[in-house]
């Protein structure tokens, strides 16, 4: 990994060093015995060697510098988040632009596309593990949290949210669950290709405005 | 980034369905018996369009940008007028005054001006995201205070219509996102979209509420998600033509809100049905829908996702089946 302070990409693991053991042989250099050839010799390797065990070392440390995340503009809600994670429940979850949401009554990010009424009850709600809380706040408005320890990041609700409404709900990887590993298992399969590195200071690509009109 | 491919025998492979799919497809399609109209033209508009209304001169006006732009009734465009803020929302008046919603005011031109005069801004709160204008009274479609602003001509506020008023018996308008539209019936009512309560409202000019419509549902006859009809338009008749988003739909009802048919469905605008009410346009736009009327019933429908204005004329076979109806 290249960066301004290792502008050289470090070696990595059992990748062989340059050869730097290339005797010239002079009138004041004594001649080389074939064991003290190959005790250097075993030296330098074993000194190269450690030098690509740096370079990993320094390689994940450079990987830890970047996180994971879902650009919500590009997520397509495959469902993969749900069922493609190393994690037996998702590091993904559903999160909450609360500036953007219109506090429906008739919220398509909680309510199936056609419910029997527009209550709590199980058979109404979209979410399958009744990760969503309702809360009414003053009529018609309501307020919806996400439970994130029952979500499961399937993105159904996403969808309803994003389809219908203000696209207030979406997705994002939870830095406190996810492994951040090196070869994303989602993002290896993510239909919207919406799986990018992240700096770790700007962990989340949230949003904050609803798109113009 | 680097898209790895699975190698055979290694985990699982990738699902081919989506198991937590949102399934509204059953309602992306319409029965064509409902369908009692089609695509007779279909045209670019400007970029960044808006709004469109149909003037008394049956041409086309459509806010876009920092301008309204001016085409005849076969597409061919015919002019601009410029604006310095952008134009959010048009409507003609009959002696051909044309009144601009910007942001927080109402531009107005007069009758072959190039210049608008610009009225003063009710609060800053104001998103004005419809117009309509009559012989004494000018009306703009205020999402910012969920009201409908009344002007007289000369730009004088005389009142606003629409905001919750237990007094009169009057629920108040909600708008989850700012799509209030405002329009002026030949029955002398105002007709008002109330998306959040899925219903299409009937105000006198001094904001008593006369007439309620309209129920939430993905059904056609009714209005879906969470926050529909979008916008509305009047046929020649007085039926009224309403538009929706997420589903993208345009429907006419009677002026009591029967169901009558279908301009189009949601197969008539891919693109937009793909990107969703929530999602962003390539253009930079929300997806979503305006449509307008003219002397002969054509419906010109606005895709804000792809900028197309489609045209949309009655059946033969509807139209003879509707003299004869009744």
């Amino acid at each position: 990994m290249s960066s301004p302070e290792n502008p050289k990409p470090p070696l990595a693991a059992g990748t062989l060093a340059e050869p730097t053991m290339n005797p010239t042989p002079s009138d004041s250099t004594p001649p080389v015995s074939r064991r003290q050839f190959l005790r250097d010799g075993l030296r330098a390797a074993g000194v190269a060697g450690l030098g690509g065990v740096a370079g990993l070392g320094a390689a994940r440390t450079g990987a830890r510098e970047y996180y994971w995340q879902i650009d919500p503009d590009k997520c397509v809600r495959c469902g993969r988040c749900a069922t493609e994670c190393v994690l037996q429940q998702s590091a993904v979850k559903c999160v909450h632009a609360y500036a953007i949401c219109g506090y429906c009554e008739l919220c398509t990010g909680y309510f199936n596309p056609e419910p029997n009424a527009l209550n709590t009850g199980a058979e109404n709600q979209l979410c399958p593990t009744s990760a969503i809380r309702r809360t009414f706040i003053e009529d018609p408005y309501y307020e919806y949290t996400i439970d994130e320890q029952l979500c499961i990041g399937c993105g159904k609700c996403v969808e309803g949210c994003s389809r219908f409404g203000n696209g207030s709900l979406y997705l994002q990887v939870r830095h406190d669950r996810c492994l951040n590993c090196n070869e994303c298992a989602i993002a290896r399969v993510c239909a919207g290709d919406a799986f990018r590195r992240v700096p770790v200071d700007q962990p989340y690509l949230l949003r904050t405005a609803p798109p113009a009109h | 980034m680097t898209v790895f491919s699975r190698r055979p025998g290694f985990g699982a492979q990738p699902p081919q369905t989506n198991p937590f799919a949102y399934d509204v497809s059953r309602h992306s399609r319409v029965d064509p018996a409902l369908v009692h109209f089609s695509l007779v033209q279909q045209f670019r508009g400007p970029a960044g369009a808006r709004r469109l209304a149909v003037g008394p001169d049956q041409c086309l006006y459509i806010a876009a940008g920092t301008s309204v732009h001016l085409y005849d009734a076969q597409g061919r465009p015919l002019g601009l007028k410029s604006l310095n803020a952008e134009a959010h929302a048009v409507a003609m008046a009959g002696d051909g005054s044309l009144y601009v919603g910007l942001r927080d005011r109402v531009a107005v031109f007069a009758p072959n001006a190039s210049r608008a005069v610009v009225w003063a801004s009710p609060g800053e709160r104001t998103w004005i995201s419809g117009v309509a204008a009559g012989k004494n009274d000018v009306f703009a479609a205020d999402s910012g205070n969920r009201v409908v602003l009344r002007y007289d001509r000369s730009g004088k506020l005389v009142g606003r219509i629409g905001g919750r008023d237990t007094e009169r018996n009057v629920p108040g308008l909600v708008l989850p996102s700012p799509f209030l539209d405002v329009e002026l019936h030949p029955d002398g009512l105002l007709r008002v979209n109330n998306p959040g309560r899925h219903r299409v409202e009937a105000y006198t000019v001094e904001g008593d509420l006369e007439v309620v419509w309209g129920k939430p549902t993905a059904a056609i006859e009714g209005f879906c998600g969470c926050c529909n009809p979008v916008s509305l338009a009047i046929l020649p008749g007085g039926d009224i033509v309403t538009s929706e988003k997420g589903l993208p739909r345009v429907k006419v009802y009677s002026v009591h809100g029967k169901f009558q048919s279908v301009v189009a469905g949601p197969g008539s605008f891919p693109e937009n049905a793909r990107i969703g009410a929530g999602g962003i346009a390539p253009n930079g736009m929300r997806a979503s829908l305006d449509a307008a009327a003219d002397a002969r019933g054509r419906v010109y429908v606005l895709d804000t996702a792809t900028a197309l204005i489609h045209v949309f004329a009655r059946k033969p076979e509807a139209a003879f089946g509707r003299r004869h109806a009744g």
